[in-house]
């Protein structure tokens, strides 16, 4: 249940680390995993953090840009179609461009495996788990 | 009542003039409204009036018009008394085609069972199609054919709660990886998810399991 004002961890090195959720895309209802929202990054990452190799890399946006995200764990409980029930601990989610392939280049986390049904595979490769 | 309409100049010679007619009228009116006569009583016909008087009759009176009786269809035999428990039936024959033998029904049915999964165990479940998933049993809810099991684990330092239809077609095993070390007081464990009682991954044990089982299975294949 992602909707206006809603606050998620961003699980990708893009930089940024909790965003807000200003608009659902392409749907009236709150979004769940796999569906692209538009976010305003509101806490980013230390630029240390991501380490000495490639500071190039890191912080590839700033606190208070505006950009398109991909939801990929909710809280709210999600059935799939076999009758399993998935819930998560957090809502999370990766930021992406207006293309739809991923800002960040590595991911940390657990992702939802709704998002193989919604065409993110791209997201899906990058995960370590997939639920 | 007269004195009123004479108070107006011209109206008072109207008034005079009709005065007379209406008075008497109103009298008569009253009297006929009051006398009380009962509504006259319908004569029935008389039963055997000759063929050739018919024709004499108004037409909807005449017995050929007479009102025909409505048929009335009995009810059709109730389907109650054939199958007086249809759900139960109904359970009863998806049973048959998920759980022929009836050991996944054996497997969560805590409450007659001793040897069944029981909250507070951990489990592994693996599926035909995707990862297995190993958790702590939060709760088993049994209600038939949609029994359903709660499996709780943190993947990646994130909880993750699945639940699991008991006889879902895609379940290829679930496997007691390690019983409750204590004895559980309650049937739903949902205070594990307070972060007191959590108790967080259960990865190493469901991989030290299943190294275990390898190893045993690999050294049985071997000899």
């Amino acid at each position: 249940m992602i909707q206006l004002k809603t606050l998620l961890t961003c699980i990708d090195n893009s930089g940024a680390s909790i965003v807000e959720c200003v608009n659902v895309l392409k749907k009236k209802r709150p979004a769940t995993i796999g569906d692209r929202i538009v976010v305003v990054v509101q806490k980013q990452r230390a630029a240390t953090s991501e380490g000495s190799s490639g500071t190039a890399l890191a912080n590839k946006v700033r606190r208070g840009d505006i950009r398109h995200a991909v939801v990929v764990r909710v809280k709210k409980e999600l059935q799939r179609a076999d009758g399993t029930v998935v819930r998560f601990g957090d809502n999370a989610c990766v930021l992406v461009n207006k293309s739809g392939d991923p800002i960040g280049t590595r991911m940390n986390g657990v992702v939802g495996q709704e998002l193989r049904g919604k065409q993110w595979s791209k997201i899906l490769s990058l995960a370590p788990v997939n639920v | 009542m007269a004195a009123l309409p004479t108070m107006r100049p011209l109206g008072c010679l109207r008034s005079l003039w009709n005065a007379p007619d209406m008075i008497p009228s109103q009298i008569t009116r009253r009297c006929l409204s009051t006398v009380y006569s009962q509504r006259p009583k319908r004569v029935p016909l008389p039963q055997g009036v000759p063929e050739q008087f018919l024709s004499q009759l108004p037409t909807r009176m005449r017995p050929e018009n007479a009102p025909k009786p409505i048929k009335v269809f009995n009810p059709p035999p109730s389907a109650r008394k054939a199958c007086t428990d249809p759900v139960a039936k109904v359970t009863e024959s998806q049973l048959e085609t998920l759980d022929p033998k009836g050991e996944r029904k054996a497997l969560f049915d805590y409450r007659r069972n001793p040897r069944s999964v029981r909250p507070g165990d951990i489990v592994r479940v693996t599926f035909k199609n995707g990862d297995p998933f190993n958790g702590v049993v939060l709760s088993i809810k049994l209600r038939g054919i949609d029994t359903s099991f709660l499996l709780r684990n943190e993947l990646t330092r994130v909880a993750v709660e699945m639940s699991v239809k008991v006889f879902n077609p895609n379940i290829q095993s679930v496997e007691i990886v390690q019983r409750a070390q204590r004895k559980i007081r309650r049937a739903r464990l949902y205070y594990m998810r307070s972060r007191k009682h959590d108790r967080r991954s259960v990865e190493n044990i469901a991989n030290a399991y299943v190294r275990q089982k390898k190893a045993f299975m690999g050294a049985g294949s071997r000899k």
